[in-house]
């Protein structure tokens, strides 16, 4: 994002101005290199020597309207914080930058040198002197508004959110209309956090569902306190979110993910109350492409939630791996955890052994989950062992520990819980290769969500939401049982729920309990006659059963109550083919048919329709 | 022992008008002095809780005053300061361009307190131990340091410690 041709302008701006002195300096290097490069008896100064530093290493974000609480590019800015620059930049607390630096490299990475570290404290200790302004650099110019240009679409919320004046920080959920008229194809988006100076991070979802915004109409105040709703997703496997200074580059036309109507930007900010009442009010811009995306990059995610730290414990450590069944590129990575975890790595064990390094970060801080780009992808064979370990300290020696004194954490999405995941986003070869690794990835997550939510249920027994929630990762895990049984936990929380009845009788029909399964479905329709789900799977267990005069009756009540469905109506003439009616069948095929169905159950129909064909001459 | 300086520590009021800061009307139990700055986020962090303790202990004859050591925050950015984090009235706000109470005070950093009570220094350092160092801070305080030294104070106690580290931003990048 900096560097490149600002410095080759820095160095051809040197070279123009002080042509002479820069022989002169060239021939102390060649015979004097070790005192040169050392700066003994040369007075470091503000213009010549910390200027261009500061303009590279810190402008980015401390410029005016910059996304830093303040600027650092005139010299009495950076006088009037002398002290504080050398003392954060010795301890490396800025530029902000977690990672170990001998990992990536990735975008945006500029670690000041441990000469540029030392540079700077000599400049404080000598007194911090301006020097010669001939010397300084062509000023840089930092555009105060958006860093990707001039966006197509800009989100702003309506109604600023007023940050209290103080308390611990603050995390709030708002979710945001995409006005677009079509379904557009999105190479960028930028964040703007409207108050530099509490705004600390923002992660950013697309929920197509209308979950989230149900969430936020709940809360009469701007945004909404909780969780970010489970339909509320990274978009065709693509990070979005915002640290301060990172803005994620534009994509290439071809990777830009598929932004459809209805749906909402959901943005979750951490804010740290300032002192006084803040008005908050962000805003997103979007940057759009023409095309659909030709590739799809996958976002797998490591971690573990079964998460259980005991109070005091300092040393508590999670793995987890996962065996690559294709070729990948890495494209990004991004850690995620709260305030306990200490310790990152991850790294890919290729198939010979060797083992490279994805992201090692010593001293963790929640305040700084950068998405960590690699500047050239890493491609990695099939076969690679992909693994995390974190190491959290859940004593009191942690100063970051938000229980005091210690008290057990356990995995969770609220600050107060703890997480452990390690997101990395790979491009696959071809989309054969992305199916593959979805099929063969989703099982591992599905089973570890699962996890997550056995934790979630035992601290909030009573959410029905919850258990339906877990329910699914069961049926899709194939474990029909326990989908059962929290299926029946979540009907006796709301009995007068045809919904709830339903689906407990599609998880007694994954199971074959047949019987069982239709007494579900007739409640449910006693409840809601016009429930066409429940006529359906009603139908369905009667065909399973050989009842096919009562099977013919709910489908066609679902032809009745869902006359453009043509799955329904091929479903009904199945039961006219079982019951011997083929006349009937072929007609109601026809009607199907009529109706324009999408593949393949269009030409599932057509075959149909041909045997009925067959067996009524 | 000495009671009270040989020299007046001489300050600045908002109006230009050179006073002792250590003068203060008589029942004054304890003068706190708050070095702070307009746009340190630390300080200004902590004015929600210098205003709970000014108007928990004001009426003991705990005297609060502001003390704005960097001289290029005139009188009308100060009073812009004050009104924003609701300072006013709960504090009295003082300048110090030259560092002559910094020095006195031995105050390094913004925001940091000190106490004086019988004509001495009781207490100097933090308001409270929230923030461990730059970028490293507890999600909430665990010892209240200043609201603990004026309890002491008040009590006739020895304030322990009587001195810590307050971290913020550095006074000495104030200079003239």
């Amino acid at each position: 994002m900096t560097g490149g041709p600002e410095g080759l302008r820095y160095n051809s701006h040197a070279a123009r101005h002080h042509g002479r002195r820069a022989g002169l300096q060239a021939c102390l290097v060649v015979f004097f290199g070790l005192v040169a490069s050392n700066g003994i008896g040369q007075a470091i100064t503000y213009s010549k020597d910390i200027a261009p530093l500061l303009g590279d290493r810190c402008g980015g974000c401390h410029h005016s309207g910059g996304s830093a609480p303040f600027s650092l590019l005139t010299y009495a800015d950076a006088k009037r914080r002398a002290t504080q620059i050398a003392t954060v930049t010795k301890n490396r607390l800025m530029p902000p930058w977690k990672a170990d630096p001998s990992n990536g490299p990735f975008v945006g990475q500029h670690p000041l040198s441990d000469a540029q570290i030392r540079l700077i404290a000599r400049w404080v200790d000598g007194g911090a002197a301006e020097g010669d302004p001939r010397d300084l650099p062509p000023p840089r110019v930092w555009s105060e508004g958006w860093q990707l240009g001039t966006p197509d679409l800009v989100i702003t919320l309506p109604q600023a959110y007023t940050l209290p004046a103080e308390g611990s920080d603050v995390f709030r959920i708002f979710t945001l209309p995409i006005p677009v008229e079509a379904a557009r194809f999105v190479r960028g988006l930028e964040f703007r956090p409207g108050n530099a100076k509490v705004v600390h991070h923002a992660n950013i979802r697309v929920d197509p569902t209308p979950a989230s915004r149900r969430l936020d109409e709940q809360d009469p105040a701007p945004g909404y306190d909780g969780l970010i709703a489970r339909s509320a997703i990274y978009p065709d496997g693509h990070f979005l979110g915002w640290t301060p200074g990172q803005v994620a580059p534009l994509l290439p036309p071809g990777l830009a993910w598929r932004l459809d109507t209805h749906t909402d930007l959901v943005a979750e900010l951490h804010m740290q109350p300032s002192g006084k009442p803040e008005p908050v009010a962000p805003s997103i811009g979007l940057y759009f492409g023409g095309t659909a995306p030709t590739r799809t990059p996958a976002m797998l995610r490591l971690g573990r939630q079964n998460i259980d730290i005991p109070a005091g414990d300092a040393s508590y450590t999670i793995t987890d791996s996962y065996v690559l069944p294709v070729d990948v590129d890495v494209e990004a990575v991004q850690p995620h955890a709260h305030y306990r975890l200490r310790e990152v790595r991850g790294e890919a064990i290729l198939p010979d052994g060797t083992t490279k390094p994805l992201v090692a970060i010593r001293d963790w801080d929640f305040r700084w989950q950068h998405v960590y780009r690699f500047e050239t992808p890493l491609r990695l064979p099939k076969g690679t062992r992909l693994s995390m370990q974190y190491a959290y300290d859940n004593s009191s020696a942690n100063p970051r520990n938000p229980e005091r004194p210690p008290k057990r954490a356990r995995w969770g999405q609220r600050s107060s819980d703890e997480m452990g995941d390690l997101w990395i986003q790979v491009l696959t070869r071809d989309d054969d290769d992305l199916a593959r690794l979805n099929r063969d990835f989703r099982p591992k997550v599905a089973a570890e969500d699962v996890r997550g939510y056995e934790v979630e249920i035992e601290k909030h027994p009573g959410d029905a939401g919850l258990h339906d929630d877990a329910a699914l990762l069961y049926l899709e895990l194939g474990r029909a049982e326990e989908a059962i049984a929290h299926f029946k936990t979540s009907l006796a929380l709301k009995p007068q729920s045809a919904a709830a009845h339903y689906n407990l009788g599609t998880a007694l029909t994954v199971a074959r309990r047949l019987g069982e399964a239709a007494d579900r479905y007739r409640e449910a329709l006693r409840i809601d006659p016009a429930y066409a789900n429940a006529h359906n799977n009603l139908g369905n267990v009667y065909m399973a059963e050989g009842k096919f005069d009562a099977a013919i009756h709910e489908f066609g009540e679902v032809a009745r109550l869902q006359p453009e469905s043509a799955a329904g109506l091929k479903n009904l003439a199945a039961a006219y083919a079982m019951a011997g009616q083929f006349a009937r069948a072929v007609d109601t095929a026809d009607a199907a048919l009529r109706l324009r169905p999408a593949e393949p159950l269009a030409s599932e129909i057509r075959a149909q329709r041909a045997q009925y064909l067959k067996q009524r001459l | 022992m000495v009671l009270f300086p040989l020299l007046a520590v001489l300050v600045q009021t908002l109006t230009g008008a050179s006073v002792d800061a250590l003068q203060a009307p008589t029942g004054t139990t304890a003068i706190v002095f708050l070095f702070t700055s307009t746009d340190c986020p630390i300080s200004n962090r902590y004015a929600p809780e210098v205003r709970r303790i000014a108007e928990a202990f004001a009426p003991r004859g705990v005297t609060f005053r502001l003390v704005y050591p960097n001289p290029a925050e005139n009188a009308a950015a100060i009073r812009e300061h004050m009104s924003a984090f609701a300072y006013a009235g709960a504090t009295e706000a003082l300048r110090d361009p030259s560092h002559t109470l910094v020095k006195f005070a031995g105050a390094t950093v913004t925001p940091e307190a000190a106490v004086y009570a019988g004509g001495r220094i009781v207490y100097r350092g933090r308001i409270d131990d929230r923030h461990v160092d730059l970028g490293v801070e507890r999600p909430a305080a665990t010892r209240r340091d200043l609201f603990d030294a004026l309890t002491a104070v008040l009590a006739g106690k020895p304030v322990t410690p009587p001195t810590t580290q307050a971290v913020g931003c550095f006074i000495a990048d104030f200079a003239r």
